[in-house]
């Protein structure tokens, strides 16, 4: 039979609409994203001055700032990703080189991916019921440890995706030199998953710098400065979310002022640490 | 006794090798996954410091073999092997050898490079690390031995502390080589060590290769008959788990014995 040359145009047809279909849709998800940040800049600008990390948050119609805020934010996250980031690399481990096709690693595996799709109010529950209510009080402690239960999963889940794609001849070439596979897991595999680990880190951060919902079960909120991480603490998102629904136009301004700053670390935490491990060439 | 017996040709053909000579004695092995059994009844010597070359089409067992030569195996529940491997004198298939100890005896190296994710300087430092604690100046002496015995150091002694990734592909598998033989190992296992490398980089790696034998025995695995005709000193072939013919490389490679071995080197199958 002759080559088609109606078969070859109608192919190259479909493909070109596929491609176009797919420009569109890139297209309208940039779009969007580029309207968020526009308004949260434009927005946001306004509201920055010295006060935000001078003062702490005011009253309607008094000055202030977000500094008891900011730090609260800064506190619950280091040690909600500290926390995160020890069960979380640790399990992703364990899941990767020791469960194997086991059912004990099945069902672990499948509790994780629940975990990481759990409406994170429900993790804010569950941190009050076993934390905040015993000990009545609210704390900072308590949302840091709300913040590592959203945050472990999605380590826990990029750590054994990353070490999975190590190669299978990595591992036996250390175990062939007579290293015990807790050590080739150790100097090998993690060394040369660093990135991927970091990736996944990165991602949690993001996913719980902006958490409102377990921090009001769990920190509350605090009108005033405080390093004291057993009692209330404030945050960047609870404090958005309150000042957001007042009808005081220097609070509204304030909350956009604490939005963009919590873009923007996000973004620069992400270009640090992507600085730091920078993928070795090949 | 008829004509014919006498002119028989073998089925199955293992010459023997004068047993002071021996330095890896496989006896009887069997080896299985799960319930294949993959192996089957192989019996094999391999010289002190001599080339052992392994053939046979993909699936035969010849990898299987081995990776039961370091107990590479033992990485995976299911698999095991039965049968004596006998290393100066002692059974290493034996329950409670000490794998760690066994491995600096002997060493492999795989079909793909595997250089770790860190310098070149470490990656042959590596393996020294887990049995020696050197200091600076000894470990930078046994690193530029053993990269000169790979033939790598001229490539490489200017950029130590670059990662090993960033080498050629023939350069990281002689970079393999040289992380293997930091530790001292007597026996080397070469699974297939140059089916990823282009021609000028094989030729290089079995140049290190000839010039390793004189101090090691080395087993290596290989798709390429031409390989094994120039540097094996002895060829095992390998047929469905089976060990067919064992003998020195020059006569197998001229007057196979059994009809199985000479089909295969003939090119009539495989």
């Amino acid at each position: 039979m002759a080559v088609s040359a109606r078969l070859v145009a109608t192919r190259r047809l479909s493909n070109l609409v596929f491609v176009a279909f797919c420009g569109v849709v890139t297209a309208i998800a940039l779009t969007a994203l580029a309207l968020i940040l526009y308004s949260l800049v434009t927005q946001g600008i306004g509201g920055m001055n010295l006060d935000i990390f001078t003062k702490s948050t005011p009253a309607a119609g008094t000055p202030g700032g977000l500094i008891n805020a900011i730090v609260g934010s800064i506190m619950m996250s280091v040690v909600g990703m500290f926390i995160a980031l020890l069960i979380g690399i640790l399990a992703g481990t364990w899941l990767a080189e020791y469960a194997g096709e086991s059912r004990f690693g099945a069902v672990v595996r499948f509790l994780n991916d629940v975990l990481l799709s759990a409406p994170s109010i429900l993790i804010g529950l569950f941190v009050y019921e076993i934390l905040v209510f015993p000990f009545k009080t609210f704390s900072g402690f308590a949302g840091g440890v709300a913040l590592a239960m959203l945050a472990a999963p999605v380590i826990t889940r990029t750590t054994e995706d990353v070490l999975k794609l190590q190669p299978i001849a990595l591992r036996e070439s250390g175990v062939a030199l007579g290293s015990p596979v807790w050590h080739v897991i150790r100097n090998i595999l993690w060394r040369g998953a660093t990135s991927g680990i970091l990736t996944g880190a990165l991602l949690a951060f993001a996913r719980i710098s902006g958490e409102t919902a377990p921090l009001l079960f769990t920190a509350l909120n605090n009108q005033f400065f405080s390093w004291d991480m057993a009692h209330p603490m404030s945050s960047l998102p609870v404090v958005i979310f309150q000042d957001a629904l007042t009808p005081y136009p220097d609070l509204n301004r304030l909350a956009w002022a604490g939005a963009l700053l919590i873009a923007g670390s996000v973004l620069g935490v992400t270009i640090i640490a992507r600085a730091f491990a920078k993928e070795p060439k090949r | 006794m008829p004509l014919s017996a006498t002119h028989a040709i073998p089925d199955v053909s293992i010459a023997k090798i004068d047993a002071s000579q021996v330095k890896l004695d496989v006896q009887n092995l069997d080896f299985f996954y799960g319930k294949n059994r993959a192996l089957k009844s192989v019996s094999i010597p391999f010289e002190a410091n001599a080339v052992t070359a392994l053939i046979g089409p993909s699936g035969c067992g010849k990898s299987t073999l081995l990776r039961t030569l370091n107990r590479m195996y033992a990485l995976y529940p299911g698999q095991r092997a039965t049968g004596k491997i006998m290393l100066d004198g002692e059974d290493i298939l034996r329950p409670g050898v000490n794998l760690s100890m066994l491995r600096a005896k002997i060493g492999m190296v795989f079909q793909k490079p595997t250089p770790f994710p860190m310098s070149i300087y470490d990656n042959v430092a590596f393996g020294v690390r887990l049995y020696e604690t050197l200091n600076k100046t000894d470990m930078s002496e046994r690193v530029e031995e053993s990269l000169r015995r790979a033939a790598l150091w001229e490539e490489v002694k200017d950029k130590l502390q670059t990662s090993g990734l960033g080498l050629s592909g023939g350069q990281q598998q002689r970079l393999c080589v040289a992380r293997c033989i930091a530790v001292k190992p007597e026996i080397l296992l070469l699974d297939e060590p140059t089916s990823a490398l282009d021609p000028i980089s094989s030729a290089k790696l079995e140049e290190t290769v000839t010039q390793l034998k004189q101090d090691y025995t080395i087993v290596i695995v290989t798709h390429n008959l031409g390989q094994a005709a120039r540097i094996s000193k002895y060829t095992g072939f390998m047929y469905l788990g089976e060990l067919v013919e064992f003998g020195q490389t020059a006569e197998m490679f001229t007057k196979p014995v059994t009809t199985r071995g000479s089909d295969y080197i003939t090119g009539r199958f495989g």
